[in-house]
């Protein structure tokens, strides 16, 4: 163990390190690195070490931040979901009404989740900052420098994500909610289509939809309900200061304009169709018509077949019988000679007894 | 289903500028008020006529429109600011409604031709076209071919449905018949048989 100053390699000098190392992590951001230094690379672990410190517990900090906050992104994600679906609300406490406690969870999870987002990014701004003015000032390594910059861009990067999906929960929770709304509307719109006017008139081409498909689309089939169920409340021209008031409802006229003219169309274009379809049926009927007539037309010539040979029966027995009463008839003399026979055995019976 | 008004009416300039200036102007107007009293017949054309005008007011241009009124339907259809007006009931079909105004319309373009922008005064005399369209057109068969169609063949259909039960039971009697006449032939073969055979079997008596 020769102990020349030059050959720092021999020199044990943990002791005096570690002291050091304590010095610089008591104290604060101090640049400077440790005087006495003669070996170069350990004054670059040194060095490091002092201005790695605050540098890496900002990074480590804001790392644990973006960690909770998409944490929180997720039970945001959750929350809202579990909201669609109607299920019991993800709040630990009280399980009161479906919709309202999520609904605010969600929005204070919300704006929790944005003021921490603001937060980091405002911290990654700083470190960045940092991270330049350190590469600027002090005479660090070059895989320092490369390291503290590689650590920032992880940083921004990673908050960036999360910010994307904070943001992709935002919107998915606003479409949730106009599912919501729709659903709400759907079941309570028997009941009350005067409130939901209001919903209706911002949207005309979509309650159109609805209301076309709830509506029998030929309205010439039962003629007397026709006309009304195409154009329920379709109707403009509020006129406020007549006595007697034109139409019930109040509704912007050029929203309205354009979906009747579409729906006259619409209606000229299905009544088309329903005479197309109905000449169809038609010809569907008539097709069957001929099929039915011409199977009953062989049951037809069986019938007939069927009287031709009786009639020619009939006929046959009939000449026979003729033959047989003509035999009979004209018989006579066959019929003396019978007699005669019988006469002759009679006189033989009548011998013989008598 | 029935139409109680038709009004022809001129509404230029009636939708840009103030509400009051330049209300429509009447051209031609063919009121059937036969089901009012006869002391209401006047007040209800007086009302016909404003509401005709109203309506026609607020229809923008080349755009059709349908306003109900009570339990009547007002139809309304702009085009070029000639504007023609039914009144009519809930029944009568929406579609036949607007094809009756273009029909109107047509004719009265080929009438009078562009005369009518012109005219500032509501017009008196009537349109003989137009009271006979009226009652014509209470049937919306007459205006609307296709409506018209479309009956014939729906009761086409159901005359095809009354044939084709008509084939069922003619198919039916068919299958007694030959089930009758097989069993016919059978007994006449019966008999020819009975009959030969007697006739045999007597040549020798």
């Amino acid at each position: 163990m020769s102990t020349r100053a030059g050959q720092a390699s021999y020199r044990d000098r943990t002791q005096e390190f570690l002291k050091v190392v304590e010095n610089c992590k008591k104290s604060s951001s101090t640049l400077d690195g440790p005087s006495s230094s003669t070996a170069p690379y350990l004054e670059g672990p040194k060095s490091a070490a002092s201005i790695q410190s605050e540098f890496s517990r900002r990074a480590s900090q804001i790392g644990l931040g973006i960690h909770q906050t998409s944490q929180k992104l997720s039970k945001l994600a959750k929350c809202s979901e579990m909201l669609v679906t109607g299920k019991v609300s993800c709040s630990l406490a009280k399980r009161t009404s479906v919709f309202d406690d999520p609904t605010i969870e969600i929005q204070e999870l919300t704006s929790v989740i944005k003021k921490d987002i603001t937060a980091l990014n405002s911290a990654v701004v700083d470190l960045q900052l940092l991270c330049s003015l350190q590469n600027e000032s002090g005479n660090l390594s070059r895989d320092t420098t490369n390291h503290s910059t590689t650590v920032v861009d992880n940083l921004k990067n990673r908050l960036m994500s999360t910010t994307k999906e904070f943001k992709e929960v935002l919107t998915m929770r606003t479409e949730n909610l106009k599912v919501h709304e729709s659903r709400r509307q759907l079941f309570s719109s028997s009941a009350s289509k005067e409130a939901a006017n209001p919903f209706l008139r911002q949207r005309p081409l979509v309650s159109k939809g609805s209301n076309e498909s709830s509506a029998p689309p030929a309205p010439w089939e039962n003629g007397s309900t026709s006309s009304s169920p195409l154009f329920p409340r379709r109707k403009s021209n509020g006129d406020p200061s007549s006595t007697q008031p034109l139409i019930p409802q109040q509704q912007q006229q050029q929203q309205e304009m354009v979906p009747l003219q579409d729906s006259y169309m619409q209606s000229r274009a299905e009544a088309l169709q329903s005479v197309e379809s109905t000449i169809h049926e038609l010809s569907n009927i008539f097709t069957q018509l001929a099929t039915m007539v011409s199977q009953q037309g062989e049951l037809a010539i069986r019938i007939d077949e069927n009287m031709d040979d009786t009639l020619a029966n009939v006929e046959g027995a009939q000449g026979q019988l003729l033959k047989y009463l003509n035999s009979i008839s004209s018989n006579r003399w066959l019929m003396i000679k019978i007699f005669f026979v019988l006469m002759f055995f009679l006189m033989i019976f009548l011998f013989f007894v008598a | 289903m029935r139409v109680t008004a038709l009004v022809i009416l001129n509404s230029a300039a009636s939708s840009s500028s103030s509400p009051e200036a330049a209300d429509p102007v009447v051209l031609a107007n063919a009121t059937d008020v036969s089901r009012f009293g006869y002391f209401q017949r006047f007040a209800a054309r007086e009302f016909i006529l404003f509401v005709a005008r109203t309506v026609a007011n607020r229809t923008p241009a080349g755009q059709r429109q349908s306003v109900q009124h009570e339990e009547y339907k007002v139809h309304s259809y702009n085009r070029h600011d000639l504007c023609a007006l039914a009144f009519m009931d809930d029944h009568y079909p929406v579609r036949s409604a607007f094809a009756l105004l273009n029909q109107i319309l047509d004719e009265y373009q080929k009438a009078f031709g562009e005369s009518w922008r012109g005219v500032k005064v509501d017009a008196t005399q009537p349109w003989p076209y137009l009271t006979e369209a009226l009652t014509k057109f209470q049937d919306p068969a007459e205006v609307d071919k296709l409506f018209k169609i479309q009956r014939d063949l729906d009761e086409t259909k159901i005359i095809l449905h009354k044939t084709i039960e008509n084939l069922l039971d003619r198919g039916v009697k068919l299958d007694d018949l030959v089930e009758k006449s097989s069993d016919l032939s059978a007994a006449s073969q019966m008999f020819y048989k009975q009959a030969k055979k007697t006739n045999q079997c007597c040549t020798m008596l």
